[in-house]
């Protein structure tokens, strides 16, 4: 689809629907109220721009910004010393560095600088946010608001300190606000599909699953913030121009205030919802303001009320936290596939799906040596093992063995006190989790971790992106997987509205997307009645037939696991005790005192389950 | 697209032409703050200002002539929502606009004004730039920042002080510049700033600058701030705590009982304001006149300052005979020694922020007494 950029053709259909619906609501604004209603549609463009360029770093990765009304600040006083002309410069900046005084620059021109000074800064600021946890980066944003606000107060000779910035052009006009308002709802809307998009809605539902499929959650935000700031910037700028005068303090708290509450009455995780609260808040602060004035209905007349719109902008934000708190928009975007459910088309497959990648025979991951030491406990000690190509190998042990540390020292997430992990030779241990995901190692979780509000092919698609491949190869990679899982024919649908069993397949899928080397399922069967553990043994033996995988499952489920693996390790209290086939495991005396705590029973274990 | 953006500013234009203007009549717009921050200020103002309005309709309006209509609209203390609201006043055909009591929002509808040369007037916003930020249809009405500050100096240095040190914060043009003015005109007059300590607006701790003063040796002479709630009483106490007895000067931003309720720390503090009422004064008389209709005496000054304003444009109309853009701008630029409640108020050879008379008091046992009321020498007032 090179037509489309290679993005869904529902994508572009969807941003089109919306500016189309902006441009209605403001057509309809202008024949109603004239030119009152051009000036309120001025600024709800303006604030539609704005939500929605915040939308793009908070609701794609569902981190709350506090800090991009600062970054405005930034575009507004660049594009105002740019554009200003010389005379009155000279009298609200005379001490400007001749370097910049007096360019009197055209709009088109000095948002060039802006955009150059809106990824600057989005870069600067960043880099060491992207770097902090998720609670830890909300708090961040805060910071940069301050930090921001601090310079722009500090650096009087550019910005008149905290006094009024005044003698801007006032260039906003309704079409320049009508195309910013369009260009952001247009960017926003494709970079939700972009791979971009893709991986930080996927760190926004789950960060473990996301680094586990090779998604870097760091430089996904890193790269959405950047995007989102200098989108900001730029809409900064174009409010600079409409206000004609301002002060750092126009760029703080309140408009934040303003614009995130738009984004979360209208539902921050769609570009729909950004359009739409924003402009019900128009609207509610619009009608509720001609209250002010008072009515006179002739027989009786009701006298003025001023801070009825605060009054209505503060209680639609607390219907919607109380009755809807995805918003008015959900999660659905406003076009086919979301709003209106159009009957599923399943995405083309492309001539060549990339198979499998064949591991080396004689390849395997192997474990050397592993301790791992929690203060005074010793969680592992001196762990070794091979898990080879092709073969499935089962590691079991009872609760405390030590099963679920292994399993984070294999996939990265904690580094081993001593010892190494390494995959055909090349040693893992070091890298961070979404390194070794995609050096081979695909897993799935004991307690599904399932991207909910992405689709099913959008969850197994970003696994097949972070090999590399371009958006069309993934696509039909994805649709490979969820075929080879039965779930193809349900690619459109959210992953969180899928049943038990089929959560457990489509995460399967997601992981096979990675074209993994080796597979490691932590208790594929947990929770599964006999029929769907009956299926998922069925899988689990066509996928060893159909590749050469190195399949690692750990599972309580002995019928399984008896059935299925090739090998056997048993680890208990942190050492691993047995290791061998399974008919030689399931005689073996130390395994069966493990489980049963004494050598004079003796366990069915061949029968059920043992916890 | 582009067709109906066509038509739909065919209907602005239908929409400014059907707006009916009456010939005998005046229409004033009100983009000012009744709710939100700034609301303090905007409130007490608008109340002072329709009562002005009504008692003038009641003598036949304007220059006996022009009965006033109000168009009021609240700006909810936020810059964008000024814009839009005078945006619409000035579309509406309004003959002049009154904006709020602070720079950003005042210069930004200003700018609008301008450009449609409506005469306008901010309710109470002190900063001297203003007026020339906007051009020669915006006019003050309040005691500017750089005027208090002369004001200032000048009684410091007819008391003698030598010394002076000011506490400034760059948080806001009032808490920034007003100690900065003061600095020159002591500075010019003789005496001498031996420093200076800044702090951030809503600051609780100011040991450290406290520090910083006690320290000094020589002591100051005076300490000048325009500090206000709450940092002016946490400095306040800071100081007198760790020992420092320098009296204090402090800006209008302190007219509040808060600050004569502070007790004991308080005494001896000087202030300016713009007007203070005593018996028998005109201010006094209209206190007494307000507390009689509403059973309250005014909370601030700035019911006072709001009122002042329509008797103000009174002035103006008579002496232009016109409610013509130029011909009320002009006559306003020209107006001298216009009695109002706190004193006198002049245009003629200002900027356009008057030249006016500004009050001094002193707190003392939790009440305050005038010092002295008179306007600051224009030649001693510094450059804004």
């Amino acid at each position: 689809m090179p037509l489309f950029c290679g993005l869904p053709r529902r994508a572009w259909i969807s941003a089109a629907l919306l500016i189309g619906a902006v441009a209605a609501i403001c057509t309809v604004l202008g024949l109603i109220f004239g030119g009152t209603g051009i000036n309120i549609a001025i600024l709800m463009l303006l604030q539609i721009a704005a939500v929605v360029a915040l939308a793009v770093f908070s609701g794609n990765s569902g981190v709350v910004s506090f800090g991009h009304t600062a970054f405005m600040g930034i575009g507004a006083y660049v594009s105002g010393i740019l554009t200003m002309a010389a005379a009155a410069q000279g009298s609200a900046l005379p001490d400007l560095p001749v370097w910049l005084a007096g360019h009197e620059l055209g709009l088109g021109t000095a948002l060039l600088f802006v955009l150059v000074a809106g990824v600057l800064a989005g870069i600067i600021s960043g880099w060491p946010l992207s770097r902090l946890s998720t609670g830890s980066m909300a708090i961040g944003t805060l910071a940069f608001l301050i930090i921001v606000h601090t310079i722009l107060i500090g650096a009087r000779d550019f910005t008149r300190g905290s006094q009024t910035f005044y003698g801007v052009p006032r260039l906003t006009t309704v079409w320049v606000a009508f195309g910013a308002a369009a260009c952001a709802i247009l960017v926003a809307r494709l970079l939700r599909e972009t791979t971009l998009g893709l991986r930080l809605r996927a760190t926004r539902e789950n960060e473990v699953a996301a680094a586990a499929i090779g998604v870097n959650m760091r430089s996904a935000r890193f790269g959405g913030w950047v995007v989102s700031i200098a989108m900001v910037t730029l809409v900064g700028a174009l409010y600079g121009h409409y206000l004609g005068a301002f002060s750092p303090k126009d760029f703080y708290f309140d408009l934040g205030f303003t614009l995130i509450s738009m984004m979360i009455v209208g539902g921050m995780m769609t570009v729909t919802g950004a359009v739409a609260g924003t402009v019900l808040l128009t609207l509610v602060v619009q009608v509720l303001r001609q209250g002010e004035t008072g009515i006179d209905f002739g027989f009786i007349a009701i006298p003025g009320v001023f801070g009825l719109p605060q009054l209505g902008m503060g209680l639609a934000l607390l219907l919607t936290i109380w009755l809807r708190p995805t918003g008015i928009a959900g999660l659905a975007e406003l076009g086919p596939g979301g709003l209106w459910r159009t009957p599923s088309v399943a995405p083309p497959l492309p001539a060549a799906i990339p198979q499998p990648a064949q591991p080396k025979t004689n390849g395997a991951l192997s474990v050397s040596g592993v301790s791992m030491r929690f203060g005074g406990l010793m969680a592992l000690e001196d762990i070794g093992f091979e898990v080879p190509a092709g073969q499935v190998t089962g590691l079991i042990g009872p609760n405390g063995a030590g099963k679920t540390t292994l399993i984070n020292v294999i996939c990265g997430q904690i580094a081993p006190t001593t010892g190494f992990v390494a995959i055909d030779g090349h040693r893992m241990t070091g890298l961070a989790a979404d390194d070794v995901a995609r050096a081979g190692l695909a897993r799935t979780f004991q307690n599904i971790r399932l991207f909910d509000r992405l689709s099913a092919l959008e969850n197994v698609m970003i696994a097949a992106l972070s090999k590399g491949h371009d958006r069309a190869t993934a696509q039909g990679i994805a649709m490979a997987e969820l075929s080879r899982l039965g779930l193809a024919d349900r690619w459109d649908a959210a992953a969180g509205s899928f049943a038990y069993g089929d959560r457990r397949r489509l995460e399967i899928a997601r992981a096979l997307a990675l074209r993994p080397a080796y597979l490691l399922l932590d208790e594929p069967a947990a929770g599964m009645n006999p029929t769907e553990t009956d299926d998922l043994i069925a899988t689990l033996e066509r996928l060893r037939a159909e590749t050469a995988l190195g399949i690692l499952v750990v599972e309580h489920d002995m019928r399984l696991i008896m059935r299925l693996s090739d090998r056997m390790i048993v680890l208990n209290k942190g050492l691993k005790i047995a290791e061998g086939v399974p008919a030689d495991i399931r005689q073996d005396p130390a395994v069966i005192e493990a489980y049963m705590g004494t050598k004079r029973q003796r366990p069915h274990l061949n029968q059920g389950v043992l916890k | 697209m582009t067709r109906p953006l066509h038509v739909l500013s065919a209907c602005a234009i239908a929409a400014l032409l059907a707006t009916p203007t009456w010939a005998e009549d005046i229409t004033i717009g009100l983009a000012t703050a009744q709710t939100g921050w700034l609301a303090f200020a905007d409130q007490p103002s608008l109340t002072g200002f329709q009562l002005a309005v009504d008692e003038i309709n009641a003598k036949g309006g304007l220059a006996g002539r022009y009965m006033i209509t109000l168009d009021v609209k609240d700006t909810r203390s936020d810059i964008a929502a000024t814009v839009q609201a005078a945006q619409e006043l000035v579309s509406a055909g309004v003959q002049v606009l009154i904006t709020p009591c602070d720079a950003d929002p005042s210069i930004a509808a200003g700018q609008i004004s301008q450009a449609a040369q409506i005469p306008t007037l901010t309710f109470c916003g002190t900063t001297p730039t203003i007026t020339d930020a906007v051009g020669d249809y915006m006019f003050g009405t309040y005691p500017a920042d750089n005027a208090q500050a002369a004001l200032l100096a000048d009684y410091a240095i007819d008391q003698g002080y030598k010394t002076a040190y000011i506490v400034k914060s760059p948080d806001s043009a009032y808490t920034l510049r007003l100690p900065e003015y003061f600095a020159q005109v002591f500075t010019a007059a003789g005496g001498t700033v031996l420093g200076e300590g800044t702090y951030t607006i809503g600051q609780q701790d100011f040991a450290a600058e406290v520090t910083k003063i006690a320290a000094m040796d020589p002591q100051p002479d005076v300490i000048m701030t325009a500090a206000y709630e709450p940092d002016f009483p946490a400095f306040l106490k800071a100081l007198r705590g760790a020992g420092v007895t320098a009296p204090i000067l402090g800006s209008d931003g302190i007219d509040s009982p808060t600050i004569s309720g502070l007790g004991e720390i308080a005494d001896g503090v000087v202030h300016t304001t713009a007007g203070f009422p005593t018996e028998g004064s005109k201010l006094g008389d209209f206190y007494a006149a307000f507390e009689a209709s509403t059973g309250a005496r005014p909370e601030t000054v700035y019911v006072a300052t709001g009122y002042e304003i329509p008797y103000i444009l009174d002035a103006a109309v008579t002496a232009a005979g016109s409610i013509e853009g130029p011909a009320l701008r002009d006559a306003l630029a020209g107006l001298v020694g216009v009695d109002v409640l706190t004193g006198k108020v002049t245009y003629a050879g200002t900027n356009r922020m008057p030249s006016r008379d500004i009050t001094l008091v002193q707190i003392m046992g939790g009440a305050r007494t005038l010092v002295l009321t008179a306007a600051p020498d224009p030649a001693s007032v510094p450059a804004p």
